[in-house]
């Protein structure tokens, strides 16, 4: 422990954890919409996974990382429309349709590596881009200030999308069909449309949620990279309450987490790695099970909507 | 019609001759090889290394004699104890089943098999039947510990491992004592990301380390590459690299690597097989031998002071030598 | 009348399966293609493979043993209402603790520590997926969620266990590390059934546990309160049942036959506790159950079905040498596709009002039927 200034690593943690903050946060917005409208989507870990290869691709042929993430949304956005066919139109149960996305989508983003890159090599992402004047004060300089682009775009995402969820029309139409389907279908919302909608937009943020791993974070491409972060994006819409703001708490609870426990074992604090690992998932659990009960959820959740069936 | 009967008959009599003749013919002359992978044949790593030395190999016996098959993403046991017992009811004469997870499985379906010889490690437990080879890491570990002791401005050298077992912990053992030896003031720092395969985690785990003052970093198995990546970002800070040559990742980064000349020792399998040994023996890989080379980066060789680089060299002989021994951990933590 | 409804019935089901897989393999030959190989050779050997020798057959078993047992967990708790992600986690945990009595005593006569073994995986299942089902009922903490984290839990918990406190002493005194239980005593192992093959008996005990499932959801008080507890938490309360306990003891079902699962891989084919054992049977067994139509006498040809399946594309990878991740990819596409066409199952009225003139009399009753089987 010597010649380490507490203070850095206390500032050494915070930053770590926002830079770890947002695949979470890109995707678990995403997944709070398709929740809302009442779809469950299980196949974020999937969508991420192509959308990594699609930002590290096209990155590494065109050179140009920004679009990169573009092709990588519309990678996504096809892929939520291909969940919204069967989970919507084919209503298929929904966390079954989303592990089978999952699957297709592992395999397929690893043969087309395979097939269109076929070695391990890395491309020139996105640079830290410290905010002029902001980076430069003492302590909330480093910790928010001197992260790449995309970071600060999902933390922009929270406010956004609570604006969105709450106070526009649109939004509306997505909590009433979340909760009472039929009643929003006799007052003329299309709420299969509406559900569309949702399961793209959510298909978008988890494909820009996956390219943010290859192109704003590891600055390349192997097998699984995801390595699980889809199905926590999940876990963390849950532990939000299908609210921006909650799931910016649990989020940031998550990533600070992982972020300590790193430091933790960088710093040499004794004690078996293995439970330094599994810190963020035990307080996840913990902090929602001690938090005031509240079983309140989109009543109309994982259930497709048929119009016949009254 | 007889006679076009009899005529019949003798064609097929030749065409089953002719067949067996070449069937016979082949079984002699070429070898046929499978290898079985935990991950992939590009993970830059691990499994790439013995995937690449067995392409080499092919290369250099001609694709006439030997043949090579790979399955690969068998991280569990289930699955690949499927590929290699398929392997093996196909006729393949060696089965290289590249991992010391594969032990239970390599040892079951061997006994089914007699006359196949299979190949396994890092492990030590060897069949009539069975080889079992290891890379003696911990000695390209040391002169890459070494490396990192002498040269750290920071006086921190840090390691982005895997999981705390097998090779890994190999590894990082004579990776620590080699920086001990050179700088016993050094901080010596290590991580484990908990994963074999997450290269993001290994690249945050990198980073952290950079940020926390270490300017020296190593790492095992494929996750590492995330690791390399990371370290490119950073003016200052280099990388040692294990298993393969991984400077193609980041050219001016990755200063030496440990690699693993794989082809040397499967083709003294072969050479074993060819005098009837197909198995009970115990591999190893080693600078003794030339199958641990030390590979400095020949665009970075001028990074590396003269004193230092000769005694790197002079440990390396001395471990060839027998004077030097790179000790092993006592059991696990 | 009926019964030759019923068999019209599921004749159009299995032909809706075989039309499903079909076109996923359509799909997949694309991918077969992009891959550089020739789809038709590759099909062949992936449909052959499974059928070639002993090997094929009994190797489809061996995946489908752990595959049933998982998939009739996820049975029980679909039915009560809940879905369980958590079985990788709770075949981790059944194995780990299973292993830790059976090496405890190795000295033991088998009658009495093998069922000991079995007894404490499913405890230990059902304990970590209980719990998930408790945190949900008294805490209000999602199933989805606390089941995720914990899977990642348990891995790493397992992986301290194995490489630590629990390794083979064998590895410590090579100095090779590999982290792996030492072998379980020789007594308790699962007898191999076929020479030559890894084919055990766990297989039978499966198929009899899905029949114990069969009776206990459909013909105990339990069981059907379950289902009730299922089908319509809201009215399952007003008929008075504690839907909440319900649907822990469902989770903990669903956590004993995962961790049972995990002990019978040990026992049968590993005879050791080691690294990556669970191989992705929490997941493909949610898939087995679907395709099983989430009953338990369906899931076992679901089982076999599905272990052909991935044992026969498994083989046709290293046939054709293409890449193995798309064995992946078409199994993912199969498991869409299956649970797309499953539309047809639920409302066989769609069908017949693209393919045929409406008949109001046979729709009306259809419909009256599909409502009573909605599960």
């Amino acid at each position: 422990m010597q010649g380490i200034v507490i203070s850095d690593v206390i500032i050494g943690i915070l930053a770590t954890g926002v830079r770890l903050l947002a695949p979470f946060l890109f995707a678990s917005l995403g997944e709070m919409f398709c929740q809302r409208s009442g779809v469950f989507n299980l196949g974020v870990e999937g969508i991420m996974m192509m959308g990594a290869f699609v930002g590290f691709f096209v990155t590494l042929r065109l050179g140009n990382p920004y679009l990169g993430v573009v092709m990588a949304i519309l990678a996504g956005i096809v892929l939520g429309l291909l969940m919204a066919l069967i989970s919507v139109t084919m209503q298929a149960p929904q966390g079954i349709s989303g592990i089978g996305l999952h699957m297709f989508c592992w395999g397929l983003s690893g043969l087309l590596f395979r097939v269109y890159v076929g070695f391990i090599t890395s491309i020139d992402g996105f640079k830290p881009l410290p905010i002029p004047g902001l980076a430069d004060i003492p302590v909330l300089g480093p910790i928010l200030f001197q992260h790449n682009w995309m970071v600060y775009l999902s933390i922009l995402f929270v406010p956004i999308s609570w604006f969105v969820l709450f106070k526009t029309n649109w939004g509306l139409k997505v909590r009433a069909v979340g909760v009472a389907p039929q009643a929003a279908d006799t007052l003329g919302v299309n709420v299969n449309a509406v559900r569309y909608q949702c399961l793209m937009l959510g298909g978008a943020l988890a494909g820009l949620a996956g390219a943010f791993l290859t192109v704003g974070q590891a600055n390349m491409y192997a097998d699984n990279i995801t390595a699980g972060r889809g199905f926590i994006a999940v876990a963390l819409v849950y532990f939000g309450r299908w609210n921006p703001v909650g799931i910016l708490l649990g989020s940031l609870l998550f990533s600070m987490m992982n972020s300590l426990q790193l430091w933790i074992q960088v710093l040499g604090i004794n004690f078996p790695y293995e439970f330094a690992v599994i810190l963020p998932y035990v307080v996840t659990i913990a902090a929602l099970a001690v938090a005031v009960k509240n079983v309140w959820a989109p009543t109309a959740l994982g259930k497709p909507f048929r119009r016949e069936s009254i | 019609m007889k006679r076009f009967t009899k005529g019949l008959t003798a064609v097929f009599v030749l065409v089953l001759l002719v067949g067996v003749c070449v069937g016979f013919g082949e079984a002699s002359s070429k070898v046929r090889i499978a290898l079985v992978l935990a991950s992939t044949t590009d993970d830059m790593a691990w499994s790439q290394s013995m995937y690449d030395a067995l392409l080499a190999l092919q290369k250099q016996l001609g694709k006439d004699k030997m043949e090579l098959v790979v399955s690969e993403r068998l991280g569990n046991p289930v699955d690949a104890g499927a590929a290699i017992r398929q392997y093996a009811d196909q006729g393949f004469d060696i089965v290289i089943a590249h991992g010391a997870q594969f032990q239970s499985v390599v040892f079951e379906v061997a006994e089914d098999f007699p006359k196949t010889s299979f190949a396994y490690g890092s492990a030590f437990k060897t069949a009539p039947n069975v080889f079992a080879y290891e890379p003696l890491a911990q000695q390209g570990a040391y002169l890459n510990g070494l490396l990192a002791g002498y040269m750290t401005k920071t006086g921190i050298v840090a390691v982005v491992g895997p999981v705390e077992s097998g090779d890994a912990v190999k590894y990082n053992y004579g990776f620590e004592q080699g920086v001990r030896a050179a700088n016993p003031k050094a901080n010596f720092r290590i991580a484990y990301t908990g994963s074999f395969g997450d290269v993001v985690g290994a690249g945050e785990l990198a980073k952290v380390h950079m940020d926390a003052g270490a300017d020296f970093l190593t790492g095992s198995s494929q996750q590492a590459v995330g690791a390399v990546r990371a370290c490119a970002e950073r003016p200052g800070v280099y990388w040692l690299a294990t298993d393969m040559d991984q400077s193609s990742l980041a050219p001016d980064k990755v200063l030496a690597s440990q690699v693993y000349h794989w082809e040397k020792l499967v083709s003294h399998m072969l050479d074993l097989r060819a005098q009837g040994i197909i198995g009970g023996q115990h591999l190893y890989l080693s600078f003794a031998d030339g199958t641990l080379e030390f590979r400095v980066s020949p665009k970075l060789a001028d990074k590396i002071p003269a004193d230092v680089m000769s005694k790197i060299e002079k440990a390396k002989q001395e471990i060839i030598d027998g004077t030097l021994v790179i000790e092993l951990p006592k059991g696990t933590k | 009348m009926k019964k030759s409804n019923r068999l019209v019935q599921s004749l159009s089901q299995v032909a809706l399966l075989a039309g499903a897989l079909l076109l996923a393999l359509l799909v997949g030959a694309i991918l077969i293609a992009i891959a550089g190989a020739n789809p038709l050779v590759a099909y062949k050997s992936m449909f052959l493979g499974p059928f070639s020798g002993k090997f094929g057959m009994t190797e489809s078993l061996v995946k489908a043993t752990p595959l049933l047992l998982v998939g009739l967990g996820v049975v029980t708790s679909f039915r009560s209402g809940i879905l369980n992600i958590g079985g990788e986690g709770q075949m981790v945990m059944g194995a780990i603790a299973g292993a830790a009595v059976a090496l405890a005593f190795p000295k033991w006569p088998a009658v009495i520590l093998l069922p000991l073994t079995l007894i404490v995986s499913v405890l230990a299942g059902a304990v970590w997926g209980g719990f998930a089902g408790w945190l949900k009922a008294k805490l209000g903490v999602n199933e989805i969620l606390s089941t995720v984290m914990l899977n990642s839990i348990a891995l790493q918990l397992c992986l301290y266990l194995i490489r630590g406190p629990m390794i083979d002493p064998e590895e410590i005194a090579y100095g090779t590390g590999t982290p792996q239980t030492a072998q379980l005593p020789r007594q308790i192992w699962m007898a191999r059934l076929v020479k030559g093959t890894r084919f055990h008996w766990g297989f039978f005990l499966a198929v009899a546990l899905a029949f114990v499932v069969f009776i206990f959801l459909w013909r105990t008080t339990i069981g059907y309160r379950m289902r009730a507890a299922g089908e319509g938490p809201d009215a399952a309360r007003a008929a008075g049942i504690n839907v909440e306990k319900y649907q822990i003891l469902a989770m903990a079902m669903a956590g004993g036959f995962a961790g049972l699962a995990g002990m019978v891989e040990v026992l049968g084919v590993h005879r050791r506790v080691l690294e990556g054992l669970s191989a992705g049977y929490g997941f493909s067994g949610i898939v087995v159950a679907l395709f099983g139509r989430l009953h338990p006498i369906g899931a076992i040809p679901a089982a076999i079905l599905f272990g052909m399946l991935t044992l026969g594309a498994d083989m046709m990878q290293r046939a054709v040498a293409i890449p193995a991740a798309i064995v992946m990819a078409i199994q993912g596409l199969v498991v869409l596709f299956v649970v797309g066409s499953d539309i047809f199952v639920r409302h066989p009225e769609i069908w017949r009002r693209w393919f045929r003139k409406k008949d109001p009399d046979t729709l009306g009753r259809l419909e009256a039927d599909s409502a009573g089987n909605r599960n």
